[in-house]
């Protein structure tokens, strides 16, 4: 981790940019450059600066954005539930679709189904996720009028109903509450960003489950099994379904961090009010400590994602280390 | 069977899904109209910005797009419309200056309360000034002229000037200018505005807001002009970065307000009765900087070569969608200090090859680089018009879109050779002044800030000083010394003048009231609007 | 003598190897059809700049008076914002992607191999290092390297190549060196070693030249993928600069005119789906042909 903020940290320090130009704002005297230069530290020698930023960083400090002023982890503290609910829900879309499309490709491999649910999982990672989005506004909002185009809930419901606050996901906190019109309206809103957001790890997970399925059917326990005179639908879901899940488990999660960084792409097209959203506006300003800010976390969920994967792989009983 | 059946019933869970969705998009609209108390309505007024509504909630710091949100929260002493040519009493009913021009009394309204319980007084000015000098931030500058801030009484205040200046203009800038509660500031530490607060005496109210993404405010029941007639109970600002979703919104009358949508969706508006179009003047305009401090553009011809090589009907035409006008001159049309007689370059590429051939290349093969702010189609628009008329007289324009912070860094190297050669930026006034556009761009600099051509004329900076001395005693003698500096600059050629921007307002046809004032970008003055 | 002999050993098994995956490879209609289609975008790419009906939108000229036509018999994909031929561009932008999506793999490659075969092949301390550095790069997530990197540096597409190089090597390092462990023991290896052959030249001339090929075959595969991140990027404004006709940038651009001219949009957004679709279809391919657990003949 160490190495991850290390390296965001030279990343930072080598752009062509004066951060304290850029915390003054856009039209600024030499004197107010100078003396936020001061303020930041930035006269300082560099590891003076990286040691301050790391001290910072144990106390969960990320520095301030250099646009807004306000501190970094709290912004994304208020911009990272609506990123998680859509990583959230079109995680569990990806689950519910792409597996089964895997099982269907595995099961009829080199049939015309394998073809065209190969063509399908190859596809939904090939598409440009920002390109999908736009056309979905346009079919579904525009010319089909079923759906709306932006943001996390309607304006008129924002501000006349009373927004449940338990855990920061809106569809959650909404269909705990029992509030209906709320959950509704957010329901409408997460479906257009989250099938855009999901058609990545529905490929992923599909091609995924199909090729853990093919290589387990192919094992010798499941040839004994068909020896057997076992019904080839048992012989499927009781022995090699199960027995792939560990592998496509793992996909998911790791899936989730793509699915993360996709979500950059995707928000602003949406006006989703997340993490995406946030860094492409830090990203045009070159909002160094909001970048990094991103950046770490991003990274650090990653890993932790990826550890979780570890773990899942160990679980499984067919890995012997 | 048992495997399709729960393919079956997945496909069913989906489809389950999909239905409630569309169901509940469908009450949508329909359910904001239920409420369970039977109480009326709020009436909300959605503005949809294009950019973050604000990135600083100090009123003395902010000097960027909160002042869309500020100018609804706290008031200023004076406002102006440069329309009419006319100052408009504020927070000061009424106010006069001494023959000298050093000395400005405003006398102050009675019965005007802040958000926060307190009335105004002679006292909450002299504070909030006296802030937003101390702190040196944003554009405190413009109060530089102010020697001290005497209070007379609970309402008469005089500001004492170190040299002559506008100050009714200053006091009417829609940045830095703001009275805020005096006892919100003594009872409170430096960085209790910019964590979200606000004590103005504004008709709304700061309700909440989320950072860099909406503002939500809500109406000020104490406000002194009162709430009698046609006014919104809440305002809504927020950002919406997609031109197509901020167009659709309107349309459909989502969002009642929004600007910056690209001409062609102007255009194909026009015949809808759903939206207004609205299309003000702006003191808003391009100017195209070139670097005098490096070959092969330090040579006066090859600027003037570059001058008549823009397209500037093209650029007008098609990148501006006609929602512009050539300048003339840095002070756009309609600003006092506008020359109306200054000489205008006109597109003539015969003329241009003349030109560069006159200065030692013939053939051209020159390779210049151009950049602009990423993101702005209208500059990079015009960037490749004029790349296309540039090639045919044998220069090479690369062309660089960078984030603002970048170029301005590039634009800013210690070492000429590195920077850009032409550069184009924006410009509008911090208060209407031509003293905004000639100091700023073209006064000469020891240290590079916007003065991005580089240029150093000694008797050019004399005459604007001079005439800024005036301005705030005889605006005619200072708008004299203002065009004379003017000829020396368009003769010398450090820039050319692309063009005046026009403010392109797109409203749903039943927001009513709204009156744009080019002094005050971007800002809609909500009280003053309403629903029909 | 040795080397021959490690030629040799490789070289026999890996001719039949070949032959019997391009077989395989013409036996899935699938696969087979994106073949074709990747020869054909190659076959575009190389002929481009001859074969676009008008040249000169590629570049320089624009045409503002005929802006964001409908598709016609004139104009096969319509005209952009400023006139120009869509079918041109975006035909010319397959060379773009093409070009850049190599040169970031080959730069990638060119990092990630001599790394992951000193790293494998020396082991110790040093392979202990370069794999710690390998594990931070790839503890981003992989676009938001990229996205952060050319950020960073400035926006331009030799840029946007720089960043999706150094996000992308750590891969081909982790996977070099995992084949450089086991061939560090075999018998042609050490025998080089014993006749005291210096350490740089067992790592270039044994080591790498046999563990190449699944690193090769691994960066063909990615190709799709990068010309996906070369496309967001430029999406995001962090690419090919104006007037550059590649596909990201033209999407990004379209954006503004996309409620009146929708089909401007879709063009090149097709044309990167189609182009990353047929690299992937072809990829995932060779992986089941190359993994022997999979392959049925």
């Amino acid at each position: 981790m160490f190495g991850v903020v290390l390296i965001a940290f030279v990343l930072t320090r080598v752009i062509p940019s004066d951060p304290a130009a850029q915390w003054v704002g856009q039209r600024a005297t030499s004197e107010q450059i100078e003396a936020a230069s001061i303020e930041l530290g930035l006269d300082k020698p560099l590891y003076v600066q990286l040691g301050k930023y790391l001290a910072d960083l144990f106390k969960g400090d990320l520095g301030r954005s250099l646009r807004s002023h306000q501190p970094v982890s709290a912004e994304l503290k208020a911009y990272l539930p609506a990123t998680v609910e859509l990583v959230l829900v079109s995680t569990i879309v990806a689950i519910f679709l792409g597996i089964p499309l895997g099982v269907v490709s595995a099961k009829r491999k080199d049939q015309l189904v394998d073809h065209v649910s190969r063509f399908f999982s190859v596809g939904a990672v090939s598409l440009p996720t920002f390109w999908v989005g736009m056309f979905l506004q346009l079919i579904f909002y525009r010319w089909l009028e079923l759906l709306p185009l932006g943001d996390q809930l309607s304006m008129g419901i924002k501000l006349t109903c009373e927004i449940p606050h338990i855990t920061g996901f809106l569809i959650f906190d909404s269909l705990i509450t029992g509030d209906l019109v709320v959950f509704k309206d957010a329901l409408a809103h997460i479906i257009l960003p989250g099938i855009t957001v999901a058609l990545y790890p529905i490929g992923l997970v599909a091609r995924m489950t199909r090729s853990a399925l093919l290589e387990i059917l192919d094992e010798d326990y499941i040839r004994a099994a068909r020896s057997y005179g076992l019904p080839e639908r048992m012989v499927l879901w009781s022995y090699a379904i199960k027995n792939s899940l560990g592998p496509t488990a793992t996909v998911v999660t790791l899936s989730i961090g793509y699915t993360l960084v996709n979500t950059f792409l995707v928000e602003a097209i949406f006006s989703w009010p997340g993490i995406g959203s946030y860094i492409s506006s830090a990203v045009i300003s070159l909002d160094y400590p909001a970048i990094m800010g991103v950046t770490i976390f991003s990274a650090c969920a990653y890993v932790v994602l990826n550890l979780i994967a570890d773990v899942i792989i160990a679980l499984d009983p067919r890995v012997r280390v | 069977m048992k495997f399709l059946l729960r393919e079956k019933s997945i496909v069913l869970t989906v489809t389950l899904i999909v239905l409630v969705a569309v169901i509940a998009s469908g009450c949508g609209g329909s359910s904001t109209g239920q409420n369970d108390t039977g109480e009326e309505q709020p009436k909300i007024a959605f503005y949809a910005f294009n950019s973050e509504p604000i990135l600083d909630w100090d009123p003395s710091v902010e000097y960027s797009n909160g002042i869309v949100v500020l100018n609804n929260v706290y008031e200023t002493l004076l406002r102006y419309n440069p329309i009419s040519n006319e100052v408009i009493p504020l927070l000061a009913a009424e106010y006069s200056k001494s023959d000298d021009g050093l000395t400005w009394t405003f006398k102050l309204r009675q019965g005007v309360k802040f958000h926060d319980g307190t009335d105004l007084k002679a006292e909450d000015v002299k504070a909030s000034i006296d802030r937003t000098i101390a702190l040196g931030q944003g554009a405190a500058f413009i109060w530089d002229a102010v020697e001290e801030i005497v209070v007379k009484d609970d309402y008469t205040i005089d500001f004492e000037l170190n040299y002559p200046a506008p100050l009714d203009l200053i006091a009417s800038s829609g940045y830095a200018a703001f009275i805020m509660s005096a006892e919100a500031i003594e009872s409170n530490p430096d960085d209790w505005f910019s964590q979200g607060n606000e004590a103005g005496t504004g008709p709304y109210m700061l309700q909440s807001f989320k950072m860099g993404d909406e503002v939500v405010m809500t109406k000020f029941d104490d406000y002194w002009k009162g709430w009698d007639g046609e006014h919104f109970d809440k305002v809504v600002i927020k950002k919406i970065p997609e031109t197509a979703s901020r167009r659709q919104l309107v349309e459909k009358g989502e969002a009642d307000v929004t600007m910056e949508l690209p001409y062609e969706d102007i255009e194909a508006l026009k015949g809808n009765s759903a939206v207004n179009i609205i299309d003000e003047p702006s003191f808003q305009n391009l100017l195209v900087f070139f670097n005098t401090e490096k070959a092969p553009l330090d040579n006066k011809l090859v600027r003037q070569v570059l001058c008549y090589a823009f397209p500037y009907g093209d650029v007008v035409k098609y990148a501006m969608g006609g929602y512009a006008t050539q300048g003339r001159g840095p002070i756009p049309a309609g600003h006092w200090g506008h020359g109306k007689d200054l000489f205008q370059h006109e597109y003539d590429l015969d003329k241009a090859k003349e030109l560069l051939a006159q200065a030692g290349y013939p053939d051209g093969g020159l390779d210049l680089l151009f950049t602009y702010m990423a993101g702005d189609e209208a500059e990079k628009k015009s960037a490749e018009l004029y790349k296309t008329e540039l090639s045919k007289i044998g220069i090479n324009l690369e062309i660089r879109g960078m984030p603002w912070e970048s170029q301005w860094e590039l634009a800013r190297d210690s070492d000429p050779e590195k920077r850009q050669d032409i550069l184009t930026m924006y410009w509008w006034p911090d208060y209407a002044s031509p003293y905004s556009w000639l100091y700023s761009l073209y006064h000469s600099e020891e240290e590079i800030l916007f003065n991005l051509a580089y240029w150093k004329n000694a008797r050019f900076d004399q005459l604007i000083d001079e005439g800024n001395e005036k301005s705030g005693i005889d605006r005619q003698v200072a708008e004299d010394l203002y065009i004379q500096a003017q000829e020396i600059l368009i003769e010398e050629t450090p820039s050319l003048f692309a063009y005046d921007k026009r403010y392109v307002w797109v409203t749903n046809s039943s927001f009513k009231g709204f009156e744009s004032n080019p002094i005050y970008p971007n800002v809609v003055f909500f009280y003053d609007t309403y629903h029909e | 003598m040795t080397k021959n002999l490690g030629l040799i050993n490789s070289i026999k098994p890996r001719i039949k190897e070949i032959r019997l995956s391009l077989y395989l490879l013409g036996r899935n209609r699938l696969t087979r059809l994106s073949l074709v289609v990747v020869i054909l975008l190659i076959l575009i790419a190389l002929v481009a700049p001859y074969i676009v009906p008008y040249p000169e939108h590629i570049e320089t000229e624009t045409n503002p008076e005929d802006k964001l036509l409908l598709p016609s018999g004139d104009y096969f994909f319509g005209t952009d914002e400023l006139g120009r031929d869509v079918f041109s561009r975006v035909l010319y932008g397959t060379r773009i992607s093409l070009q850049t999506a190599l040169v970031a793999v080959g730069l990638a490659l060119l990092i990630g191999i001599p790394l992951g075969a000193i790293a494998g092949a020396t082991g110790g301390i040093v392979d202990e290092i370069i794999m710690r550095i390998t594990d931070i790069f790839l503890s981003f997530p992989p676009l938001l390297l990229a996205i952060a990197i050319a950020a960073f540096l400035g926006p331009s597409l030799e840029n946007a190549m720089l960043a999706i190089a150094v996000s992308w090597w750590p891969w081909y390092t982790r996977l070099i060196r995992g084949q450089a462990v086991s061939i560090r023991e075999r018998q042609f290896v050490k025998a080089a070693r014993a006749i005291g052959t210096p350490p740089m030249k067992i790592v270039f001339g044994h080591i790498v030249p046999n563990c190449i090929a699944p690193v090769i075959v691994q960066a063909s595969m990615d190709i799709g993928g990068v010309i996906l991140t070369i496309a967001s990027l430029s999406f995001l404004g962090l690419g090919a600069q104006p007037p550059t006709p590649e596909w990201g940038l033209m999407v990004s651009t379209s954006r503004n005119y996309f409620l009146n001219a929708w089909w401007y949009s879709i063009f090149p957004g097709l044309a990167i789906f189609v182009t990353v679709l047929v690299f992937n279809l072809l990829g995932d391919g060779l992986r089941e042909i190359l993994d022997p657990k999979t392959r049925k003949i």
